[in-house]
């Protein structure tokens, strides 16, 4: 059966370009576009990664990542942040919230985006 | 009213000089007309005198009026005013002075500088002055920000009061930059939104292309493909643009310096020239990095922000050196400072422009011609960078032979 993989984001041209890049690596893909509608997915669907956006309307990926920690089975969900922007405040905050990896968006193609969940779940 | 009534006096009046030359005249005079008597000589003479005294009166009220006027401007100036006598007493604060410091004249006029400092209001001030280059003796002029409290940021410029060549003090301004200061701090702002907003759409761009490049929406033609690489590339060069702003800004937001951990200074610049292998091999450059022969004293410091400043200066000289030049890096380690150094035989920098070398957005024209791209931010953010760790950036360069860069950062003793 093929992972499921959730993905964050707000905007919708990456969102498109992600899930068609993850589709085609076989992977199941779930999409919300906001930190609130995300949460609600994941319960529904306890999915094996989440790609997860920090600036997003209604909750943010930090927000996000403090809930999944106060619920024992979103706790141990992998976490990779998929960024427009990367801080080294904001990288650190990420880690210590649990997140398994960082990406900015700017710094990345959409194929080092696929090694990375490959790294994390596998095929 | 004054110099109306000295010229109604004139007919009258007679000056020491005349008066001696006209008693001499009347003397000849009187030498056939022994009837002149010594009643009206004397009468001259009284004249002479109460002339003199007036004189002198008058140029004493000139002097208080004109000590007076001083006095009112110095009251009334738009910029703070102290002054330290010689033995470093408090002589004089006008009213804005009090008023920025939240001090009253009278609790600190002729106290030491010393007392001062134990006043906390005078505390950060006294601090400042403290920490001048020649110690507590200043000899030449100074300026410094100080942030003094909630919105009020004060320039302060200390300059000696040298009167013949004695030292009779030091002049303290304290000038009030906060509007400038609130401008500066909204331009940065306005700069680091819009470059986080700038990315968002050119992160689009990039996963798009590169989809597009790599096939994943179906074959393109040879021509597609040469054009859409161009486009890549020029998007990336965008990418680095806005990156180079956004540092920039994070510097001048003070978020700069992060958790500061001790390092070896040595080991940051070797992982750095790493990733110029591919180009110093391209340009057959001659490259030598002298690895100190023992490890140097660690240093404390954003190993971030010290990696952007040493890769911003190999660019450089590697960059602006012509293929098969010479960029050397070396280290020292003199009394508990480290000192890095990179000497490059590329195109130097124009004596004539070398006084704006660290400016924002600054390029030398020579550097324009050869390499069209860049931002002009390199050295402004690695000077940035370098002073927020408490160092100092340097340069000595000649146009045509090559330009070598220092920094010095202090050793955690």
């Amino acid at each position: 059966m093929a992972k499921k993989i959730l993905l964050i984001e707000d905007e919708e041209i990456m969102l498109n370009l992600l899930q068609r890049k993850l589709t085609q690596e076989n992977y199941e893909v779930l999409i919300a576009r906001d930190g609130q509608e995300g949460l609600e997915v994941m319960e529904k669907e306890l999915p094996d990664l989440v790609l997860l956006d920090i600036i997003m309307p209604k909750k943010g990926g930090f927000e996000v990542m403090e809930e999944m920690g106060k619920i024992p089975k979103l706790k141990n969900i992998p976490v990779i942040i998929v960024s427009n922007s990367g801080q080294p405040v904001e990288l650190d905050r990420a880690r210590k919230l649990g997140a398994k990896d960082w990406l900015i968006k700017t710094e990345f193609d959409p194929q080092e985006v696929i090694d990375k969940v490959v790294k994390q779940i596998g095929k | 009213m004054n110099s109306g009534k000295r010229k109604n006096n004139k007919k009258e009046r007679v000056t020491p000089k005349e008066f001696s030359e006209k008693k001499l005249n009347f003397t000849k005079i009187t030498e056939g007309k022994k009837e002149r008597t010594e009643e009206e000589e004397l009468k001259q003479a009284r004249n002479a005198l109460l002339n003199i005294l007036e004189d002198t009166e008058e140029a004493r009220k000139i002097a208080v009026e004109e000590r007076n006027k001083t006095l009112t401007i110095i009251q009334n100036f738009a910029d703070g005013i102290l002054v330290f006598d010689e033995k470093n007493n408090l002589e004089l604060i006008n009213p804005l002075a009090e008023e920025f410091l939240g001090v009253k004249k009278e609790e600190i006029i002729q106290k030491n500088i010393s007392e001062l400092s134990e006043t906390p209001k005078f505390k950060h001030l006294i601090k400042l002055l403290d920490s001048f280059p020649e110690g507590k003796a200043i000899k030449s002029i100074f300026r410094e920000e100080l942030p003094l409290r909630e919105n009020l940021f004060l320039e302060i410029t200390t300059l000696p009061l040298i009167m013949e060549s004695n030292l009779k003090g030091t002049l303290t301004i304290l000038h009030n930059v906060t509007r400038e200061k609130n401008i500066e701090k909204m331009k940065t702002e306005f700069v680091s939104i819009s470059a986080h907003q700038l990315r968002t759409p050119l992160s689009a761009v990039k996963w798009t292309i590169r989809m597009i490049l790599d096939g994943d929406v179906g074959e393109i033609s040879n021509e597609q493909r040469d054009l859409l690489q161009k486009t890549y590339l020029s998007n990336e060069r965008m990418i680095n643009l806005i990156n180079d702003l956004l540092n920039v800004t994070r510097i001048e937001e003070g978020k700069l310096l992060y958790e500061p951990k001790l390092a070896q200074l040595e080991d940051i610049v070797w992982s750095v020239a790493g990733n110029f292998k591919q180009e110093i091999k391209r340009k057959k450059i001659d490259f030598k990095f002298k690895k100190p022969s023992q490890a140097l004293p660690k240093v404390k410091v954003d190993q971030e922000k010290i990696k952007l400043a040493v890769e911003n200066l190999i660019d450089n000289a590697i960059r602006y050196t012509f293929p098969k030049g010479k960029v050397e890096i070396s280290f020292r380690c003199p009394d508990k400072v480290i000192e890095f150094k990179v000497k490059d035989s590329g195109v130097g920098i124009p004596k004539d422009k070398q006084e704006r070398i660290f400016t924002k957005f600054f390029r030398g024209p020579n550097v324009i011609r050869m390499e069209t791209e860049g931002t002009g931010l390199g050295l402004y953010t690695t000077k940035n960078i370098i002073e927020a760790h408490k160092g100092k950036i340097w340069f000595e360069s000649e146009e045509g032979k090559g330009t070598t860069f220092y920094f010095a950062l202090p050793t955690e003793e």
